[in-house]
């Protein structure tokens, strides 16, 4: 154990020793237990505490619970847990900027949204299976939540240790050989074959002075993802190489590649795959990519069922682009509101949902109305909602198919479009194979 | 991330033969249906001929019933205040006419172990032939992938939701599976493997023919008077109700209720061979029934 992460434990043990030792002597049994003599954690602190005179019951009072036995005002418990997501966020406290850490953790008896207060103290990642000493909870909203504070401790535990009911685990990512539609956040030595289409160099500055970031897009069949590495590998333009050791971290729900020095990249001969032309995007269902979160670059196709409001003629504010509503904008008040077209479109497929949005430029090709001759037709019916009425009927319950950029937000997936097409899809074909597949088949 | 519900693509046939439900708890949390074959609706996507459109409410309170048939049968769809777009669009539909709903599920419990299941639209739009031909092959190659699910699951000792998606499932498709199978016994695959093949060769001109005569019938009888729409639902349906009764009780070997015993047995509350002939259709439009071999109604 580092020194850094035995501090809470030190100082837990000053604590019941009255403050009457100094850490520094109790840090360096507590190593001596620790490091010399491996006994577990929990052992050494209570010999310790015994050796100097104290009394070891009055260390960690935390009960071990369960999670479903917390109520919103629990003091200081213990808990074996596993953490099902840990998203880092930035806040200002006293006019500091600190990192911490919220998400789900989860037992045999339930799961519970954790905050813990120092992004630092408690490095967590998702899938790790922890014992948390020492946590607190509070109510919010109704129920109790748990927090890890400045006295809570976490110990990593073999994967076995909790065992969680059946569809509420998180998959454990060991090395994997993956396509690049397999690509999700929180990956880790990752194994992928993929042709180079871009590489650019940027020079960026850090803590320990300019360094050269490898960025670009890699493909292989199953579609495309950006990519960064810290380290120069030497990467050609239209080269086929074998990542080994890439992991994964996604940016707003969309998946980048990763891979720094202590990768593996060689170079793979031969037509690499033959049959498809990486230089277009990939079709994906949009169940798939609820599953992942989002994605580079792709084509999904669905049917229109619905035209959010804030589609057609909108207005925005002259000076920061934002949606103009009764000529206020939410930034800068009354201000005279810029028009412009846009559509929301919620695109389904049947696998999943996804809200499209298009752009001036994408709205006037796909409805067949100019941006003035939208607002020609509002003026003489003194009605912005002629234009949405005329978007509806161009698209609603349709046949489409978007491409672009995937993220997503709090309220699902959106899709930043670059491409519109509404298509007519061959029927009778499609039919008469699946006919005759199934009829094979009996 | 609260993600938005799927519309699902489900026939008639399978849609209307759900009989478990799933209220969510809590505010908010949505509830599903959940069909046979594993789907969890929510929400549904739809595309069928408008039959029939009556508003059995007041102009200031409309409350539009219609029926959208598919190839296996109907769907039932209400629409009133709460539905303001819906049912503006509704109101300046002719019947028949194609037309596309998006629409949330809706259950209704006359007594406790009987369900039936309509769709409450939100959105109605008129479409053409093409689109519908388009979303009965989409909806083929769903229900198709809903019967290879539950062909797998029905493989493994101990279905679970983690080796269904280690298969390829959708998690969500896995989840419903799951439950279907631990809902209704003996999901005849056969009988649903049969409904795609018949869709399909309904978009298939050669076969043109040989699928009118199977097309499902136009029986059941709305009720001209009716109070408010729960009545005219449970006027209609408390006929059915009975005749489902009596065919579950007589389908002692597991086979079928033998239809000679049916008709006896509904004498004996009053009604008559044709009055008897009129439910059956209806419940067989229904999906709640079907004839496993002639002269005998069998529960799905």
């Amino acid at each position: 154990m580092e020194k850094q992460e035995l501090a809470p434990h030190v100082a837990e043990i000053s604590r019941v020793l009255g403050n009457k030792v100094s850490e520094e002597q109790i840090a360096k049994e507590l190593d001596t237990y620790l490091n010399l003599y491996r006994v577990s954690l929990e052992t050494a602190k209570r010999s310790v505490v015994r050796k100097l005179g104290g009394d070891p019951n009055a260390l960690s009072k935390g009960v071990q619970k369960k999670l479903s036995e917390l109520a919103g005002a629990e003091q200081s418990v213990d808990l074996l847990v596993k953490v099902l997501s840990a998203n880092r966020k930035d806040i200002e406290q006293n006019g500091e900027v600190k990192t911490l850490i919220y998400g789900l953790m989860a037992d045999e008896s339930g799961s519970m949204a954790y905050t813990a207060w120092d992004a630092d103290r408690f490095q967590l990642e998702r899938g790790q299976v922890l014992l948390v000493r020492n946590a607190y909870t509070k109510e919010w909203n109704g129920k109790p939540q748990l927090n890890l504070g400045t006295r809570a401790t976490i110990e990593t535990q073999p994967q076995d240790a909790v065992k969680l009911p059946e569809g509420m685990d998180v998959p454990i990512y060991g090395p994997t050989t993956a396509k690049v539609s397999d690509l999700q956040e929180g990956m880790n030595s990752v194994t992928i074959t993929v042709k180079v289409l871009q590489v650019e160099t940027r020079k960026i500055e850090t803590q320990e002075g300019p360094k050269t970031v490898y960025s670009g897009t890699v493909a292989d069949e199953t579609g495309r993802v950006q990519f960064s590495s810290w380290h120069d590998f030497n990467l050609i333009k239209d080269e086929v190489v074998q990542i080994r050791g890439g992991y994964v971290r996604s940016w707003r729900g969309i998946p980048q590649l990763n891979f720094g020095e202590r990768a593996d990249v060689q170079r793979v001969k031969g037509h690499f795959p033959a049959d498809v032309d990486l230089s277009k995007p990939r079709p994906r269902s949009i169940g798939e990519l609820e599953m992942v979160g989002g994605a580079y670059d792709v084509v999904v196709a669905g049917v229109v069922v619905d035209v959010k409001k804030g589609s057609g003629l909108i207005q925005r504010c002259p000076q920061c682009n934002r949606l103009v509503q009764n000529k206020l904008c939410r930034l800068h008040g009354k201000v005279e509101g810029q028009y412009d077209l846009r559509i929301k479109a919620v695109v389904d497929d049947g696998a999943g949902a996804i809200t499209a949005v298009l752009n001036k430029e994408i709205t006037e090709a796909l409805v067949g109305i100019t941006l003035e001759q939208a607002i020609k037709d509002a003026r003489e019916a003194m009605d912005p909602e002629v234009v949405k009425e005329k978007v509806e009927e161009r698209l609603l319950a349709k046949p489409i198919e978007v491409r672009g950029n995937v993220i997503s937000d709090d309220y699902g997936l959106m899709m930043i479009v670059s491409e519109a097409r509404m298509f007519v899809p061959e029927v009778r074909g499609e039919a008469a194979n699946l006919l005759s597949e199934l009829e094979g088949s009996q | 991330m609260i993600g938005r519900e799927v519309a699902w693509r489900v026939f008639a046939a399978e849609y209307n033969s759900s009989r478990l439900e799933i209220k969510g708890e809590g505010e908010r949390a949505p509830s599903y249906i959940v069909s046979p074959l594993g789907a969890m609706v929510n929400r549904v996507f739809l595309v069928g001929v408008l039959t029939d459109l009556d508003n059995i409410g007041t102009g200031d309170e409309p409350l539009w019933r219609g029926r959208l048939q598919d190839p296996t049968g109907n769907f039932y769809i209400s629409s009133g205040q709460y539905q303001p777009e819906a049912t503006a669009a509704l109101s300046k539909i002719e019947p028949p006419a194609f037309v596309a709903v998006v629409g949330k599920t809706r259950t209704y419990s006359p007594e406790e172990g009987t369900m039936y299941v309509s769709i409450r639209p939100e959105r109605v739009r008129i479409v053409e032939a093409r689109e519908r031909d388009h979303w009965v092959l989409e909806t083929c190659k769903a229900t198709l992938r809903r019967i290879e699910a539950v062909a797998d699951a029905k493989e493994m000792a101990a279905p679970t939701v983690d080796e269904l998606v280690k298969l390829g499932h959708s998690p969500l498709l896995a989840e419903g599976v799951v439950k279907a199978l631990a809902h209704y016994q003996d999901v005849d695959l056969g009988r649903y493997r049969a409904m795609v093949v018949d869709a399909l060769k309904f978009l298939l001109p050669e076969y043109q023919s040989e699928i009118e005569a199977e097309m499902p019938a136009e029986t059941s009888q709305r009720p001209e008077e009716i109070e408010d729409e729960e009545a005219a639902e449970a006027a209609d349906e408390e006929k059915e109700d009975k005749v489902l009764t009596i065919i579950t009780k007589l389908d002692k070997a597991g086979k079928g209720a033998p239809w000679d015993e049916i008709v006896d047995e509904v004498k004996r509350m009053g009604m008559d061979k044709t009055a008897l002939e009129e439910v059956t259709n209806s419940l067989l439009d229904k999906g709640l029934i079907y004839e496993p071999v002639l002269g005998r109604m069998k529960r799905i």
